[in-house]
């Protein structure tokens, strides 16, 4: 397994055999037909090295996606693979070792933001983010979710709720506040509404305005909704970091949140892991179909426009558009902030490979919150840089502030003198009254 | 003349004998030297070797076989010089052809062993079965194979001729119950020169017999032991429907359109291309035809196990692939081993999820 | 019994016989483990997602844009082999003999100047690939002995085929029983190694394009 690459990151520390035990458990707890499948398939053909940024920007053989889960496979086929006992009685996969686990908590966390773009890649039909989503399971129940923000967040969020460690009635003043603030009528916990947004725990932090763009755009509608501080925090961080148990609870707390006051739409924020989970994942938690739809914000706005239920004054200005990976690649809301760019007139000039097959910016999936992958994640930033320098505009929207916070810490690194905006923010500023 | 007048005559006086000239002779060892794919400057030696020879003794043997390789040895279309070879040799012991049988042949056997020690000829025809001590074929109750082990003992060479005699042939098939082999499996420490064919063509005998009389010696022979110039190459490589082979004109059906414009046999099972024999150049019957010109694809019936071979009208690019129905025994196994594996997966993740508490997917 | 008899008879029983018994088992083994449900509201109806899971089996012969042209040679590489082995297999009269033999189908073959054509680029793009392999990095690091195996095992076919087909070298019934052998040590190890994507592809490229027809995610 080893490899003559670059000087890599400091691994973790060396977990003890207990820890190893607890991450074979973790990795083998619930693989069925899809993931058995993705694991017995790799062909090896080096491909998928090639569609990530990681690799790309590095040439370190290591960050080639198929491989950040071989600890992850060699499980699979010791344990539950259809030749487990020849495999244990010929010795050919060998027992995880703590070093190698150790040595793999980089592969597995600081790089790769789950983007997808190598699942978009293998021929062989390998969902190798997914892949690496589930290795997390088991890195995270050997106490080897990256240790620093990620690792901290995704506890707090497993023990309160939010990863900042925020109850409920914090929630409820911030918001109110922010109302004062931005003048915007704030509904909160009200016991029946249509439709429930959420935020990030991003939004929370950084981009507060965000929250306002909300509820501008839901009172614009003359929608019935309200906040829910039983369901507010959907960036769940417990599933960046692989703690199953912490996203299932929340989760589930904002299933129960909608279900308790009759709503018949979850909006999900600016955000692309919250996304896919809640729109792809709540209702295998919930054990059956969500009875409500669950929309992206952009895809609600978008939806809102095509029916005449939103109206926007047009602001034409050149900009270009950062697809979030959860958000398009792989959630399947592409389409929906186009339509809204054009709906604000905007002249948008499209990056190479724009759309479902852009670039990831190197910040998702919990990396821009390991403090030791910034100079990785840097690395892997140049590859957007070049993207947006070759539009030659100066404002680059996005619909994730997980983007939005990775492509503002990437311009200020380089001095650059663009604006790094949000697309909600900007139809909440040009609602047509 | 008398019989020993006979014995001491040289060929080149028998043949004036029966109206052939030292002229024949020499164009009979031309023909023979290019068969024998001898240099022709080694022609004019064969023909005044040949003049001075004296009768070799050949004994005869026929163990378990169909007597259709005597059969076809014996046949010819008109007096040839290569029926006169057969004159000439002094065939000391042949049971279906001598005059002499029971306790007579018997004797003449030992006679001619004993008069020729060390230089006769031993020509066996039909497998030697050894099955249940030999019992499956005997002459005068004693086995073949006890037979074979004390007159090969002083023979000068040993000629297997047929197929049976050099491989075994018809009786070795599936499952041959008599134990048959063939004369290499059981001789050992004497020249075997192996003519193989079901029956073998007449003149592959007669080319092997000049030459040991024109030179003493057996001709080259293959890691089969057969006469090279005779099986160094395949019917396919002298074929004359080779080109339609070349050219994928293949027939699918016998008498279809395509057979009946002569068109290759391979579909239909020929063996041509494995099969080592000169009936594509020298033919049978005088040089009238071949079993490919007459329609039909060779059986491949020189070389060894050609009954068991997959059978006449498979053809080389199939064989005998398992049945259908194992086929589907086997899946069944298949499955039956995934799905026990899968039953001991899903116990051990059982196991793994009870240790590691609950999933997102339990149901609230 | 000869080479070639034992070649066309028990070691062609077996070799079939062990490889279907072994390819039903892997697939048994993946596919009896337990499902996870989605319940999840799909964006197409299941006329589009076995739409979307059919495309894909097609669609991911040629990667997006975004890719090349870092993927290039890996694709025309593998393209090269896969369809010139394809030619050989559907192609070639023999083949198509004893495909006739054992279901009964049968088609006009290709000439056999295409097939040793084919047959030799192929052979070619063998030995590029097997070049590759070793020397780039990311190869060499993820490559195993099933890897390097699973090559020769279908070299060697391709190999003695193309000399049978030729018929300059060696004798005709020899190359054909170690023709036949290769190819059975080939099917042998099918089952257990990478040569089993054969029959993986299909199932991964239509489950990964009905699941993401059912997101509308990028395919």
């Amino acid at each position: 397994m080893s490899s003559d690459a670059k000087a890599a990151a400091p691994p973790a520390e060396v977990p003890n055999a207990g820890q190893v035990a607890a991450a074979v458990r973790g990795f083998i707890a619930d693989i069925g037909p899809t993931v058995a499948l993705a694991l017995s398939s790799c062909v090896h053909c080096g491909r998928c090295a090639e569609a990530c940024q990681f690799y790309v920007q590095t040439g370190d053989p290591r960050y080639t996606p198929i491989h950040k889960v071989e600890p992850f496979r060699r499980a699979y086929e010791r344990e539950v693979g259809p030749f487990a006992f020849a495999y244990r009685l010929l010795g050919l996969a060998p027992k995880i070792t703590p070093d190698e686990l150790a040595r793999w908590q980089e592969l597995i966390y600081d790089s790769c933001n789950m983007c997808g773009r190598c699942s978009l890649i293998c021929p062989m039909g390998i969902d190798i983010a997914e892949l690496v989503e589930r290795a997390r399971h088991g890195m995270f129940a050997a106490g080897l979710a990256a240790a620093d923000f990620l690792g901290v967040l995704a506890e707090k969020e497993h023990a309160t709720g939010s990863p900042f460690g925020l109850v409920r009635s914090q929630f409820e003043d911030m918001l109110h506040a922010i109302g004062r603030d931005h003048g915007v009528v704030m509904n909160v916990d009200k016991g029946t509404a249509d439709i429930v947004p959420t935020v990030s725990s991003i939004d929370v932090k950084m981009y507060p305005a965000s929250m306002a763009a909300i509820a501008k755009v839901l009172n614009h509608m003359g929608a019935s909704w309200t906040f829910r501080t039983d369901g507010f925090d959907a960036d769940n961080v417990s599933l960046t970091a692989g703690d199953r148990a912490g996203q299932r609870k929340i989760t589930l707390g904002i299933v129960k949140a909608a279900l308790a006051c009759d709503a018949n739409t979850v909006v999900m924020p600016e955000c692309g892991h919250s996304f896919t989970e809640m729109r792809w994942e709540a209702a295998n938690a919930f054990g059956e179909a969500l009875p409500f739809r669950v929309l992206q914000i952009t895809e609600l706005i978008a939806e809102g426009l095509s029916v005449g239920r939103i109206r926007v004054n047009k602001v034409p200005h050149s900009a270009t558009y950062h697809d979030a990976c959860q958000l398009s690649r792989r959630g399947g809301a592409t389409a929906a902030p186009r339509v809204i760019l054009e709906a604000l007139g905007v002249e948008l000039h499209e990056m190479e490979d724009a759309g479902a097959t852009n670039w990831c910016c190197g910040g998702g999936g919990g990396v821009a919150l390991i403090k030791r992958a910034q100079p990785l994640m840097d690395k892997a930033f140049e590859i957007k840089q070049r993207q947006i320098e070759v539009t030659g505009v100066a404002t680059i929207y996005t619909s994730c502030s997980g983007c939005r916070q990775t492509l503002e810490h990437g311009g200020k690194a380089r001095n650059w003198n663009k604006t790094v905006a949000s697309l909600l923010e900007l139809v909440a500023d040009n609602l047509k009254d | 003349m008398d019989d020993r007048e006979t014995m001491t005559e040289t060929l080149c006086a028998m043949l004036a004998r029966r109206g052939f000239g030292r002229r024949s002779l020499l164009q009979f060892a031309i023909a023979m030297t290019s068969s024998l794919a001898l240099p022709p400057s080694v022609a004019p030696v064969m023909a005044a070797n040949l003049a001075k020879a004296k009768r070799r003794s050949v004994i005869w043997l026929s163990f378990q076989e169909c007597t259709g390789c005597l059969e076809t040895l014996l046949r010819s279309s008109s007096p040839t010089i290569d029926s006169l070879i057969f004159d000439f040799i002094s065939l000391d012991y042949q049971e279906a052809l001598m005059a002499a049988a029971g306790d007579a042949a018997e004797r003449t056997l030992r006679e001619a062993v004993a008069a020729n020690k060390g230089q006769y000829l031993l020509a066996i025809d039909g497998s030697i079965p050894i099955k249940d001590g030999g019992v499956y074929s005997l002459t005068g109750g004693r086995s073949n194979v006890e037979m074979l082990a004390e007159i090969a003992t002083n023979a000068r060479a040993v000629l297997a001729i047929g197929t049976c005699a050099a491989y075994g042939g018809i009786p070795k098939a599936y499952p041959n119950p008599t134990g048959a082999v063939g004369v290499d499996d059981l001789v050992s420490g004497k020249p075997i020169v192996n003519i193989p064919g079901c029956p073998p063509v007449p003149e592959v005998l007669s080319g092997v017999l000049v030459h040991f009389i024109s030179f003493g010696r057996l001709p080259d022979l293959d890691d089969r032991k057969r006469p090279l110039a005779y099986f160094g190459t395949t019917i396919h490589d002298q074929c004359y429907r080779r080109p339609f082979y070349d050219q994928g004109k293949f027939a699918k059906s016998f008498d279809d359109a395509g057979a009946r414009q002569g068109w290759c046999l391979f579909e239909l099972g020929c063996k041509g291309p494995t099969t080592h024999n000169a009936c594509a150049s020298l033919k049978w019957n005088g040089g009238a035809s071949f079993p490919i010109e007459s329609g039909h694809g060779c059986l491949g019936c020189s070389e060894p196990d050609f009954w068991d071979a997959g059978g006449f009208y498979t053809p080389l690019a199939g064989g005998s692939p398992p049945g259908w129905r194992n086929a589907g025994i086997a899946a069944a196994v298949g499955v039956a081993a995934g799905a026990a594996a899968a039953l001991a997966a899903r116990g051990r993740a059982a196991s793994a999820r009870h240790k590691a508490g609950p999933s997102p997917e339990e149901t609230p | 019994m000869t080479l070639l008899a034992f070649a066309r008879g028990p070691a062609l029983q077996a070799a079939l016989l062990i490889m279907i018994a072994g390819i039903f088992w892997r697939l048994a083994g993946i596919f009896l483990l337990p499902p996870r449900a989605q319940h999840a509201a799909p964006r197409h109806s299941l006329a589009g997602r076995i739409g979307g899971g059919a495309l894909m089996i097609v669609s991911r012969f040629i990667p997006h844009h975004t890719f090349w042209p870092r993927v290039a040679m890996s694709v025309v590489l593998s393209t090269t082999f896969h369809l010139g082995l394809a030619i050989i297999l559907l192609g070639g009269a023999p083949h198509i003999l004893l495909i006739h033999q054992v279901t009964g189908l049968t088609w006009p073959g290709l000439p056999k100047g295409l097939i040793v054509i084919s047959s030799g680029l192929t052979l070619a793009s063998m030995i590029v690939l097997l070049i590759r392999r070793i020397t780039h990095p990311v190869l060499r690091m993820l490559s195993t002995v099933d890897d390097y195996l699973s090559w020769l095992l279908v070299f060697l076919p391709v190999l003695t085929g193309i000399l049978l087909a030729g018929e300059t070298i060696g004798g005709y019934g020899t190359l054909l029983a170690l023709h036949i052998l290769s190819v059975e040590l080939m099917m042998v190890w099918l089952p257990f190694g990478k040569l089993m994507h054969g029959a993986l592809v299909f199932a991964g490229r239509w489950g990964m394009g009905m699941n993401f027809a059912r997101k509308g995610a990028a395919t």
